[in-house]
C-alpha cells in the first residue's frame, strides 16, 4: 500500500510537472515571442547585468582591499599562533623574559612600519624580523627560494643582513622598480631617505598577494631606520611540536608587561577588517540600489511582454492552456532574463572590479593606513551569488506581470486597452502602500546600528526609495490626464497623443517612470549626502585648520601620508618659529576594553592660544584646551563618543604603552578625518606614556613679522639636506583635504552612473515596447498625413513624460533618503554629525541631465516608429 | 441630422450613383501603373500591371475584384503610402512619382481621406478626438466641423467615448467622419463595410455616398461585394493585378 501511495504521489508529481512544463505551450507563449524581440531581450538582460555587475564589482573590489589587509596580518604571520602586542610597542628587554619559554616556542621579534618608495609613488611595509629563524615561521624559505642574490651563498646574505647592510625584496616589487640584487633601493623612513642595498630578490610563492609589497629586513636594520632602538612592535610565537598552546599563552601573558596583550594574529586581522566593515557594507548597499533598478527593468520588460502577448495568452487560454502553464511561461522568461543577466553581470563585474579597485582602495585608505596592493578575485561562490541575485530579482520582479498574465481570461484577447480614470481602489492601494513604506522607514530609523552596521537605517532608506514605485502609477495617470486636457491642435497634437497613449498603458509606463525615479532618488540622496558632507568638511577645515603651515611626510599617490616625521624636525621648526608656535601632532594607539582607538597628542598650550578646533558643545577651543591642560583631561573625537556612548565630563579608561590610565573627557571635538575613535592627550603627558617615534604632522603658526611663504622657505631650507617632507600653506592643505575627500567619494559617483545607465535602459526598453505596441497607431498617423516629426514627437514626448515623472518622484524620495543617509546612516557608520545641505544645484543638474537623457533614450524607438510602413501595418487582414 | 439605418435605396443605385452629374476634372489619374513585391531570393510577384484609372470630383468609383487582385495596393499607391514601380500617377494635380515624402504627407493631410476596413481608430483618443486628428496634424482646429460631422454620422452623444466602447458600425462612422473632416477632394474607402453586419454596412455605405455628394469628393470604393459596388457611379473590375472591365 505504501508503495502504491508512493507511485501515486510520484505520478501526481510527474503530471503536475508535465502540466506546467509543456514544451509546445512554452514555445508558443515564451520562446518564440521572446526570440522575435532579440533587442528587447538583450536590453533587459543588459539592464540586469549592469545591476549585478555593480554589486559584484563593489563586493570583489572591497573584498580584495579587505582581504589584502587581512592577509597582510595573518598570512605574513605564517605559522605563528600567538603574538604579544602593546600600544606603542614593547621593550626589547621583554625578549629576555621570554627566554625560558624558547624550548616551547620559537620567539620572533617583529618591527613593522610603512615606508614610502618615492620611485613607486606608493608605500611598502617594511618587516624587520630575525632572518636567521624567521623564514621557516613565515612559510618562506629564504635560503632556497631566492630568484637572485647579490652574494653567492645564502649564509652570506644573512651575515650581511645581520650587519644591517640591506633588505630582501619580493620579485614582483623588484620587477616594478626594475631593481636587481646588489643595487640600491631608496625608502623614506621618518621622512629621511634611507638607501638600502637589495641583498636578494625572493619569490614569496603562495604568499604572493600578501608579500608583494613587503620588504624584509633584519630587526636591527628596521629599528635603526625607524628610530626604534631598543623597541619592537610585537613578538610572534610559533609553538614547538607538542607544546600546549593555552598553557603557553598563559605563561607568556604572565611574563608580558602591563598593557600587553597575548592573542592569535587573527584577532589583529579581525580588528583591522572591522574598521572597514561599515565602509564595505555601505558601498555594497549602494551598489545594491542599481540591482533594484535592474529589478524594476525586468518587471517593466515582463509587464510589457505580457501585454504584448495578451492576445496570444487569451488564445492559449481559449484552447485550454492552464493558468499554471501561463505562469510557467512567464517565470521561464524571468528566469532566462535573470540568469542571463546574472551571468553577464558576473563577467562585467569582474572587469568593473579591476577598474574600481583603485577607487575602493583610496576609499578604504581613508579609514585605515597602508592598504596593501591586492588582486581582484571573483570566486566561484561570488559568481554563483551574482547569478542567483540576477535570478532572484528577476523572479521577484515577475510577480506583478505574472498576476496580469494569470488574470487574462480566454475571451479577453481581442479587447484593446483604453484610457480610463485610475480606479479609486488602485489609488487607495497605492496610498496605503506608500504610507506603509513611510511607516516602516520611521520604525526602522528608531533601531540602533547592529554591530556598527546601519542595517536598519539602510532598510529605511530603501523603504523611502521604494515609495517612488508605489507612487509611480497614480503619478503617470495624473500627468497623462492633465495633458489630456490640452486641446489637440498643431504642435500640441503629439503631446496629446503621447499622453493618451501613456494613460492607456499607465501600468507599464509606471514601471519605467519608477526606474528613472529610483535612479534619480539615488542620485539626489547621494548628492545630498556628499554635498552635506563636503560642506561640513569645508566648514570644519575653515575652522579647524588655522595654522599657517602644515608639515607632513610625503604622501603616496593615493593621497594618504606614509610614516612619520623625525623628532628632529620638531626641534628644527621650534628653533625657527619658537616653541609657542609649533604644534606637533603625535599618534599611536590605545585600547578601550578590547577595542583599539587612535591615541593622539598635541601641544594644548599652542592650540589653545592659536588654534580653533570645533567642539560639539560649541565651547571655544581656548576654553576647552585650557581646562584639559589644567585638569589633565583628555579630548575625544565624535566617533569615539558615539561608539562608546560617552560625553563631556565622563571618565574613560585607556590602556596605553605604560599601563591603564583613567581620564576625564574635557571635550568632544568634531573630526571628519577619521571614523575610528580617537582620544587626544596633551603632548607632554603623551611623551611620558609613549616613546617619541616622531609626530605625524606639525602645525605651525607663523609668528608676527614673518609671512607664511617666508616661514615655509626658511623651514624648507633648514630641512632640505636631510629630510623629504611636504610643507604646505594653509590654503594648500585645505585644497588637498578636499581633493582627498573627493577621491574618497569617487566610487559613489561611479555607482550613481551605473544606476542611471540602468534607468535609461529601462526607458529605452519601455519605449521600444510602447512603440511596438502602438505601431499601428503610429503608422496611422503617417497614413493620415502626419509628418515624421509628429510621429517622432509622440514617442519622444512619452519619454519626456516618463523622465519628468521620474525626476519629480525621485527628487522627493531622494531628499528623504538623503536625510536618512546624512543624519542616521553616517552617524551610525562613522559617528559623524553632518549638517544637512539641500542639494539644489544637484537637483537642477540631475533634472537637466535625466530628462534630456530620457529624450535621447526615446530617439531610437522614435526613429524606428518613423520608419514604420503604413501600407503594411494597416493591411486589413491583420 | 440623424442618420438612416435602413439599407440604401436600390433604385438610387440603379439610377447610376449619387449625383448623376458629369465629372469634368479627374482628381485621381493612373496611367499604366505597375507595382511588384519582392518575395525573397530575388523573386518578385506583380501586384499591379499597367493599371489605368480615373476618378473625377463628385464621382463614386467602385473597384471590384477577388482577394489579392490588387485593389488595396491600388489604394495604397493613390494615398501615397506606397510607391509605384512604373506608370503615371497623379492625385489632385500632384505627381506622386516625384513628390517628396513631406509632399505626400501634406497631400494626405489636406486632400485625401481614407476609410479602412478595420477602422484603425486610435483606441486611446475619444471619438471626437479621433475625428479631429487630421486637422490637428495640419495644425488646425475646427470644433464646429467636428461637431457637424458627429451629428451627420449620428454620434453626437457618443463624442466622448473611446473606440473600444463603440460598436463596429459606430467605429466605422467615426472613421468616415475622420476621413471627411478636412474636406478631402478624394475619399479612399477600403472595404468599408467588410467588417460590419449588413444593416450597419448599409448605413455606413449610405453615409459615404451622402457625404461624398455633399462635399463633392471623388470616391474610390474598394469592395468585393457586388451589392455595394452597384451603389457607385462606375464599377471597375480587377483580376490578377489588371483592370479587366470598366
Amino acid at each position: 500500500m505504501g508503495a502504491s501511495s508512493i507511485d501515486k504521489d510520484s505520478q501526481k508529481g510527474r503530471s503536475v510537472f508535465s502540466a506546467l512544463w509543456n514544451a509546445a505551450v512554452l514555445k508558443a507563449l515564451f520562446w518564440r515571442p521572446a526570440a522575435r524581440k532579440p533587442l528587447r531581450l538583450f536590453v533587459t538582460v543588459l539592464g540586469v547585468a549592469v545591476g549585478v555587475a555593480s554589486v559584484v564589482a563593489t563586493i570583489a573590489a572591497s573584498r580584495a582591499a579587505v582581504r589584502a589587509m587581512r592577509e597582510g596580518v595573518s598570512e605574513v604571520a605564517g605559522r605563528a599562533r600567538l603574538e604579544v602586542t602593546r600600544p606603542g610597542g614593547l621593550e626589547e628587554s621583554f625578549l629576555a623574559r621570554l627566554r625560558p619559554l624558547t624550548d616551547r616556542a620559537l620567539v620572533l621579534p617583529v618591527v613593522e612600519e610603512l615606508a614610502l618608495v618615492p620611485e613607486l609613488g606608493d608605500s611598502v611595509r617594511v618587516l624587520g624580523v630575525d632572518l636567521a629563524v624567521d623564514g621557516a615561521a613565515r612559510n618562506v624559505n629564504f635560503r632556497g627560494e631566492f630568484v637572485e642574490a647579490a652574494m653567492p651563498s645564502g649564509s652570506d646574505l644573512f651575515e650581511r643582513s645581520l650587519q644591517c647592510e640591506g633588505v630582501l625584496v619580493p620579485a614582483k616589487l623588484a620587477s616594478e622598480l626594475s631593481v636587481r640584487a646588489g643595487q640600491k633601493l631608496t625608502l623614506l623612513a621618518r621622512s629621511r631617505p634611507v638607501e638600502a642595498v637589495v641583498l636578494g630578490v625572493f619569490d614569496p610563492g603562495a604568499l604572493a598577494t600578501a608579500m608583494d609589497r613587503v620588504v624584509l629586513a633584519d630587526v636591527a636594520w628596521a629599528q635603526e631606520a625607524f628610530g626604534r632602538l631598543g623597541r619592537i612592535d610585537r613578538v610572534e610565537l610559533l609553538p614547538r611540536a607538542g607544546s600546549d598552546l593555552s598553557a603557553l599563552q598563559r605563561d607568556v601573558a604572565a611574563a608580558a608587561p602591563a598593557g600587553a596583550r597575548v592573542a592569535a594574529p587573527s584577532v589583529r586581522a579581525d580588528s583591522t577588517a572591522r574598521m572597514v566593515r561599515s565602509l564595505e557594507f555601505n558601498l555594497t548597499a549602494l551598489s545594491g540600489i542599481s540591482l533594484l533598478v535592474g529589478a524594476v527593468l525586468v518587471a517593466t520588460a515582463l509587464a510589457t511582454a505580457v501585454v504584448q502577448r495578451r492576445a496570444t495568452l487569451a488564445l492559449a487560454r481559449a484552447l485550454g492552456a492552464t493558468r499554471g502553464q501561463l505562469a510557467a511561461a512567464v517565470l521561464c522568461e524571468a528566469a532566462l532574463l535573470g540568469m542571463g543577466g546574472g551571468a553577464l553581470g558576473v563577467v562585467l563585474g569582474a572587469f568593473g572590479a579591476r577598474g574600481s579597485l583603485a577607487s575602493v582602495r583610496a576609499t578604504v585608505a581613508a579609514v585605515v593606513r597602508g592598504v596593501p596592493e591586492s588582486a581582484v578575485e571573483v570566486t566561484p561562490a561570488m559568481a554563483a551569488i551574482g547569478v542567483a541575485a540576477g535570478l532572484a530579482v528577476a523572479l521577484a520582479a515577475s510577480v506583478l506581470p505574472l498576476q496580469e498574465a494569470l488574470r487574462t481570461p480566454p475571451v479577453q484577447g481581442l479587447r484593446r486597452e483604453r484610457p480610463r480614470v485610475l480606479p479609486r481602489k488602485v489609488i487607495l492601494r497605492s496610498a496605503f502602500a506608500t504610507a506603509l513604506l513611510v511607516g516602516a522607514a520611521l520604525l526602522l530609523l528608531q533601531i540602533p546600528a547592529w554591530s556598527d552596521l546601519p542595517i536598519a537605517a539602510l532598510g529605511a532608506a530603501l523603504a523611502l526609495m521604494a515609495c517612488v514605485l508605489t507612487l509611480a502609477h497614480p503619478a503617470v495617470d495624473a500627468l497623462a490626464r492633465a495633458v489630456s486636457r490640452l486641446r489637440m491642435r498643431g504642435k500640441r497634437a503629439p503631446l496629446r497623443i503621447a499622453a493618451a497613449s501613456l494613460s492607456a498603458a499607465s501600468g507599464r509606463a509606471a514601471w519605467a517612470a519608477g526606474a528613472v525615479g529610483v535612479a534619480v532618488a539615488l542620485a539626489i540622496a547621494v548628492s545630498t549626502m556628499v554635498g552635506s558632507f563636503r560642506r561640513t568638511v569645508t566648514d570644519f577645515l575653515e575652522q579647524a585648520i588655522r595654522s599657517d603651515l602644515w608639515v607632513q611626510p610625503v604622501a603616496a599617490e593615493t593621497g594618504v601620508q606614509v610614516g612619520r616625521l623625525d623628532p628632529e624636525i620638531v626641534t628644527v621648526a621650534q628653533s625657527i618659529f619658537g616653541a609657542g608656535y609649533v604644534d606637533p601632532f603625535h599618534e599611536s594607539m590605545a585600547w578601550i576594553d578590547d577595542r583599539s582607538i587612535a591615541l593622539g597628542a598635541g601641544a594644548f598650550d599652542v592650540i589653545g592660544a592659536h588654534g580653533s578646533i570645533p567642539f560639539r558643545d560649541g565651547r571655544s577651543a581656548r576654553e576647552v584646551f585650557q581646562s584639559a591642560r589644567e585638569g589633565g583631561g583628555v579630548l575625544v573625537n565624535e566617533p569615539l563618543a558615539q561608539r562608546f556612548r560617552v560625553g563631556e565630563g565622563d571618565m574613560i579608561e585607556l590602556i596605553t604603552s605604560s599601563g591603564t590610565i583613567r581620564k576625564r573627557i574635557e571635550g568632544v571635538f568634531l573630526d571628519y578625518s577619521r571614523s575610528q575613535g580617537a582620544a587626544v592627550l596633551d603632548r607632554a603627558e603623551f611623551l611620558r606614556l609613549y616613546p617619541d617615534d616622531g609626530p605625524e604632522s606639525l602645525s605651525i603658526f607663523v609668528p608676527p613679522g614673518m609671512t607664511p611663504e617666508e616661514g615655509r622657505a626658511r623651514l624648507a631650507a633648514a630641512l632640505a639636506a636631510r629630510y623629504r617632507v611636504e610643507v604646505r600653506l594653509n590654503r594648500e592643505i585645505r585644497k588637498e583635504a578636499l581633493a582627498a575627500f573627493d577621491r574618497t567619494f569617487a566610487i559613489t559617483s561611479a555607482l550613481q552612473l551605473v544606476t542611471a545607465v540602468v534607468a535609461v535602459i529601462a526607458i529605452l526598453a519601455v519605449l521600444s515596447a510602447l512603440v511596438d505596441e502602438r505601431r499601428r497607431d503610429l503608422a496611422l498617423l503617417s497614413a493620415l498625413g502626419g509628418e515624421r516629426w509628429q510621429v517622432v514627437g509622440v514617442v519622444v514626448a512619452q519619454a519626456g513624460f516618463l523622465g519628468a515623472i521620474g525626476v519629480l518622484l525621485g527628487s522627493g524620495a531622494g531628499f528623504a533618503t538623503g536625510w536618512v543617509l546624512v543624519k542616521v546612516v553616517n552617524l551610525q557608520s562613522f559617528g559623524w554629525t553632518l549638517q544637512l545641505l539641500p542639494p539644489w544645484g544637484a537637483l537642477g543638474g540631475i533634472a537637466a541631465a535625466v530628462v534630456p537623457a530620457c529624450l535621447v533614450a526615446g530617439l531610437a524607438p522614435a526613429a524606428a516608429a518613423s520608419r514604420l510602413r503604413p501600407a503594411e501595418l494597416l493591411r486589413d487582414d491583420d | 441630422m440623424a442618420v438612416s439605418f435602413s439599407p440604401p435605396d436600390p433604385s438610387k443605385f440603379a439610377a447610376g450613383g449619387v449625383s448623376g452629374a458629369t465629372h469634368p476634372s479627374p482628381v485621381v489619374v493612373l496611367r499604366r501603373v505597375s507595382k511588384r513585391f519582392e518575395r525573397g531570393e530575388g523573386a518578385s510577384v506583380a501586384a499591379l500591371e499597367e493599371v489605368s484609372l480615373e476618378v473625377h470630383a463628385g464621382e463614386v468609383v467602385a473597384l471590384v475584384g477577388p482577394s489579392g487582385c490588387g485593389k488595396s495596393t491600388t489604394l495604397n499607391l493613390i494615398s501615397g503610402v506606397d510607391r509605384a514601380d512604373g506608370g503615371e500617377l497623379e492625385v489632385c494635380g500632384v505627381d506622386l512619382r516625384t513628390a517628396t515624402l513631406e509632399r505626400l504627407a501634406e497631400l494626405r493631410r489636406r486632400s485625401v481621406g481614407i476609410v479602412f476596413q478595420a477602422f484603425h481608430l486610435m483606441a486611446h483618443l475619444t471619438a471626437e478626438e479621433n475625428i479631429a486628428l487630421p486637422l490637428a496634424l495640419d495644425g488646425r482646429e475646427d470644433g464646429a466641423r467636428v461637431a457637424h460631422l458627429l451629428d451627420r454620422v449620428g454620434l453626437t452623444k457618443r463624442a466622448r467615448h473611446y473606440p473600444p466602447e463603440l460598436s463596429g458600425g459606430e467605429q466605422q462612422r467615426v472613421a468616415l467622419a475622420r476621413a471627411m473632416v478636412h474636406r478631402p477632394r478624394v475619399l479612399l474607402a477600403d472595404e468599408p463595410t467588410g467588417n460590419l453586419d449588413s444593416a450597419a454596412g448599409a448605413a455606413v455605405l449610405q453615409l459615404i455616398l451622402d457625404l461624398a455628394r455633399e462635399e463633392r469628393a471623388g470616391v474610390l470604393l474598394v469592395t468585393h461585394d457586388d451589392s455595394v459596388a452597384r451603389a457607385a457611379d462606375r464599377i471597375v473590375r480587377m483580376r490578377d493585378g489588371r483592370v479587366v472591365d470598366r
